[in-house]
């Protein structure tokens, strides 16, 4: 008890670190640096500063933690509640570096912390390998960052990245280029986007869920704003290319994120997918502040990084109240498979709601602030349209444009699946009367995530205005009038509400007259509801060229193929790119196998390898 | 006040547009067909029953009818035909995200209702849906004048032209699959497997489904002044009328024409309307000179 108070208390105090050097940040134009610990080669100092870009992100993170803080004072064991201030910790110091070891430090304990978490249930074999699998991930990525730094600070002659910063716009355009793919790499695995997004739905599932909540909502946008570190600080300023680029793999990682969470039916393994989708969207609003600002149109880069810092934050609020949410759901229920829950609004009394708000700020319905944040990338997407640039950019952006919209319509049904089916509807398993959910610790962690998401989609103008300060400093834009943002929500949820409390009116006053559903005379049963898998069968039909997916259905007969006793059905999706990748996997390791042959273990060969390799040397030297 | 006009406008004439509809289609058919009044006294007669709902829904499925009129009413209000604050505020994006708003809670009652009508009808409805909204999104930002902003009265500014023709086209397309009309929908069926939309909304009775047929006349109505919006001179007042009957018969002789598509073969219309609202909207881009 005394180790999990102490962490809670940590984290807390992490959290209001956080929140205090996020208004320290936000208020600046310029990097600022505060401490620096002496070393003995001026290479070596660890600086921390305080940079504007790094505000947004601070301020996530005190918003996250103290939720997830008071998530561990219940659940989770108490050695994790420690861990999480750790991880807290350590995601404040990445954002606070401001030299590239104590970037790279703070980098590394980020990795091995959150690898920690994820290994918590360590006596499982799938908890193992996917801890393997992210581990690896993240370092070949850490290994990427490191390079790309390294690079940046030998041109700079100086570790410090106020002067990286300062010697960037000398760079030469290769050194550049270099940089950013290394940059794309390293961040981009560790955000999760698409080619390199497979550790996600491994990690997610295992991990407990405080730690997949900051995990999802806090260290995919640490990863981003590595990246934005890079291409608006260190690296700047980038050629228009980078912005179509990540523009291209941000539109491609959203929908393949989207469409693979609507297939899913594991609850948490499809929020991890859905992460993938909505880091996708906040990449799509960096790509395109970076390609706005080297056509010169810097007051739309400004629109869009601020749009893409929104959504960040918003992603991380709602995305951490589904993560606890869907903890709730496994504490009552035990397992997180939509094909076994259903009807959880009886007894969930308090979780049910508040998953509720989040489903729909995640899906961008208005009020939320999931819809007010992806309103703002689409605007921004829109004004680009008729500005300056090529054929070829205004062809990426109305394929974006198109790509985000289908996003969006899929993470509707996708949330719909999940809501519908697992809160709504009848209990699929006969359980004995399900026990009613009590106020507990975590009950007010959820609901301060849910006002969170509630309050930032009403009024958005609380954290668009500051957001829009970092963006404009970031960018080098004059301050403009942001759009109509303030009275939109207002405008479009007025009719609505009343008219859903209107019906709610009526029916307490006019009453209901309770039934047994229609099912064309036969008997009602669980069964007979529509499931997760059968929901997505459209979508997975339509979309079977990325989805590939594959069934098996194997039917029990009696006496007559007619009359079958059973049939179980099971269908699984093998997913374009998941494919692809074990494809390459698999060539690789039969390449590796016929090398094998060279590795005879006799002295004799291996004599003649040396000899042939002077000799080889002596030709070429020669 | 112009505004409320509007709407009250639309509410009242929603209903007798598709009673107008549904008689024109039986004439087509060589049936005398009902009365175009009809619609009202449905209403009337659904409004004066009570409510029935399955046992143990939830009360997401008992506000989401008065949710769904709602939202109905806030797109009947951002229409530009009056000089409206709203219309000027709310853009072509956040007018599709607002038509999301009607179908999750729509879909979410249908679920909860634990009938495998619904259920299914949902997940058609949703996946119609995700493929409607680009198609949607890029046929109304051809038809808007870009250079403007994407705001819905910017409708009225475009000049109609070849690309203009092409965004009505996708748009016409998407009119189809949103009001629930015969190639890709069918609202007069009684045969629970082909229903789409009136699957939804299968478990409503009395009252209830009164506000939601209502709202989806409104939304029907909303729906076919925003075609005419993208035609030559649909803002003025005449002419509105005349393209919305233009419309409305078109959409009849349509049903009576064509039979309903296969489900798999929605896509591919959809498919359709979205290839043609990006080349309306390339058009738009590289100054068309029709």
């Amino acid at each position: 008890m005394a180790l999990r108070l102490v962490g809670v208390c940590a984290t807390w105090f992490v959290a209001s670190l956080c929140a205090l050097s996020a208004i320290a940040a936000g208020t600046h134009y310029a990097p600022i640096d505060l401490a620096t610990l002496a070393a003995p080669t001026p290479a070596l100092q660890l600086t921390l500063g305080l940079s504007p870009l790094a505000a947004p992100f601070l301020m996530l993170l005190a918003l996250l933690a103290v939720p997830v803080g008071a998530w561990s004072l219940r659940r989770g064991r108490p050695i994790d509640a420690a861990l999480i201030a750790g991880f807290t910790l350590a995601m404040l110091l990445v954002l606070l570096a401001r030299t590239v070891v104590a970037f790279f430090f703070a980098w590394e304990a980020m990795s091995l912390i959150s690898a920690l978490l994820i290994a918590a249930h360590h006596e499982r074999r799938s908890v193992r390998r996917a801890t393997f699998v992210y581990l690896a991930v993240t370092q070949t990525g850490a290994a990427c960052v490191l390079v790309a730094l390294a690079l940046l600070a030998m041109w700079a002659g100086d570790a410090s990245f106020t002067a990286i910063g300062r010697a960037a716009a000398t760079l030469p355009p290769m050194l550049r280029d270099a940089v950013f793919a290394l940059a794309l790499l390293g961040f981009g695995s560790k955000a999760g986007l698409l080619p390199l997004h497979f550790w996600l739905p491994r990690a997610h599932p295992v991990a407990p869920a405080h730690a997949s909540a900051l995990l999802s909502g806090a260290m995919l946008k640490v990863a981003l704003y590595g990246l934005l570190l890079v291409t608006l600080e260190l690296a700047a300023p980038g050629p228009a290319v980078w912005g179509m680029v990540l523009i291209a793999i941000g539109t491609v990682s959203a929908l393949g994120g989207v469409l693979y969470a609507v297939v899913d039916h594991d609850l948490k393994r499809l929020l991890a997918y859905s992460s993938v989708e909505n880091v996708g969207i906040i990449v799509v609003g960096i790509g395109l502040a970076l390609l706005a600002r080297s056509l010169g149109n810097v007051e739309l880069a400004a629109l869009a990084l601020t749009a893409a810092l929104f959504h960040a934050i918003n992603h991380g609020l709602f995305k951490g109240l589904l993560f606890l949410g869907a903890d709730a759901v496994a504490d009552s229920e035990g397992t997180t498979d939509l094909e076994r829950l259903g009807g959880l609004w009886g007894h969930l009394v308090w979780t049910a709601p508040l998953f509720l708000v989040g489903c729909a700020a995640i899906a961008g319905l208005p009020p939320f602030n999931g819809f007010a944040s992806e309103w703002m990338t689409f605007r921004s997407l829109v004004g680009a349209l008729p500005g300056r640039g090529d054929a070829f950019v205004k062809l990426v952006l109305s394929a974006s444009i198109a790509g985000l919209a289908l996003t969006s319509g899929l993470a509707a049904a996708c949330f719909v699946k999940v809501f519908g089916v697992a809160f709504l509807g009848r209990p699929r398993r006969s359980r004995s009367a399900p026990r009613r959910e009590r106020f507990a610790s975590s009950t007010p962690a959820l609901g301060l995530l849910a006002a969170l998401c509630t309050l930032f989609g009403i009024a958005p103008p609380l954290v668009v205005s500051p957001l829009d300060h970092v963006a404009v400093a970031a960018v080098g834009a004059a301050p403009t009038p942001l759009p109509s943002l303030p009275l939109l929500p207002g405008t479009l949820v007025a009719l609505p509400l009343a008219g859903a409390m209107l019906a709610a009116a009526l029916a307490a006053r006019r009453g209901i007259r309770r039934v047994p559903t229609w099912t064309c005379g036969s008997p009602v049963t669980t069964s007979a509801q529509y499931t997760a898998t059968a929901f997505s069968k459209p979508l997975r039909t339509i979309f079977a060229f990325a989805l590939l997916p594959e069934r098996q259905r194997v039917v029990e007969a009696g006496i007559s193929p007619w009359f079958p006793l059973g049939i179980r059905y099971r269908t699984e999706s093998r997913y374009l790119v998941d494919e692809a990748a074990r494809r390459f996997a698999a060539t690789m390791l039969r390449l590796t196998r016929r090398a094998r042959a060279l590795q005879s273990g006799s002295l004799r060969i291996y004599l003649a390898y040396a000899v042939a390799a002077v000799i080889l040397v002596v030709v070429v030297a020669r | 006040m112009l505004e409320a006009m509007q709407v009250l406008a639309i509410i009242a004439l929603a209903p007798l547009v598709h009673g107008a509809m549904k008689r024109l289609r039986a004439r087509l058919q060589g049936r005398p067909g009902p009365s175009a009044v009809q619609p009202y006294r449905d209403l009337a007669k659904l409004w004066g029953k009570e409510a029935v709902l399955p046992e143990g829904a939830s009360i997401v499925t008992t506000c989401s009818p008065g949710l769904s009129l709602g939202v109905a009413l806030a797109f009947a209000a951002v229409l530009p035909f009056v000089r409206s604050g709203a219309a000027s505020i709310v853009d072509v994006i956040a007018l599709t995200f607002l038509l999301g708003l009607g179908r999750f809670a729509l879909a979410l009652a249908a679920l909860d209702t634990r009938s495998a009508f619904a259920g299914m009808a949902a997940s058609r409805e949703m996946t119609f849906a995700s493929l409607v909204e680009p198609a949607l999104l890029i046929a109304l930002l051809g038809g808007s004048a870009l250079g403007h902003g994407p705001s819905v009265a910017s409708l009225r500014m475009a000049p109609f032209g070849l690309a203009g023709a092409l965004a009505f086209g996708a748009f016409f397309l998407v009119l189809l699959a949103e009001t629930a009309r015969v190639p890709i929908d069918n609202q007069e069926t009684h045969y629970e497997l082909t229903m789409v939309h009136e699957g939804l909304v299968l478990e409503y009775a009395g009252w209830q489904l009164a506000m939601l047929q209502w709202a989806a006349h409104i939304r029907q109505l909303s729906f076919l002044l925003l075609a005419a919006l993208l035609l030559p001179g649909g803002f003025s007042p005449w002419m509105t009328i005349g393209w919305v009957a233009a419309l409305a018969g078109a959409i009849t002789l349509v049903e009576t024409m064509f039979a309903k598509l296969r489900l798999f073969e929605v896509p591919q219309l959809l498919v359709t309307a979205f290839i043609l609202a990006v080349t309306s909207i390339g058009l738009r881009l590289f100054g068309a000179p029709l």
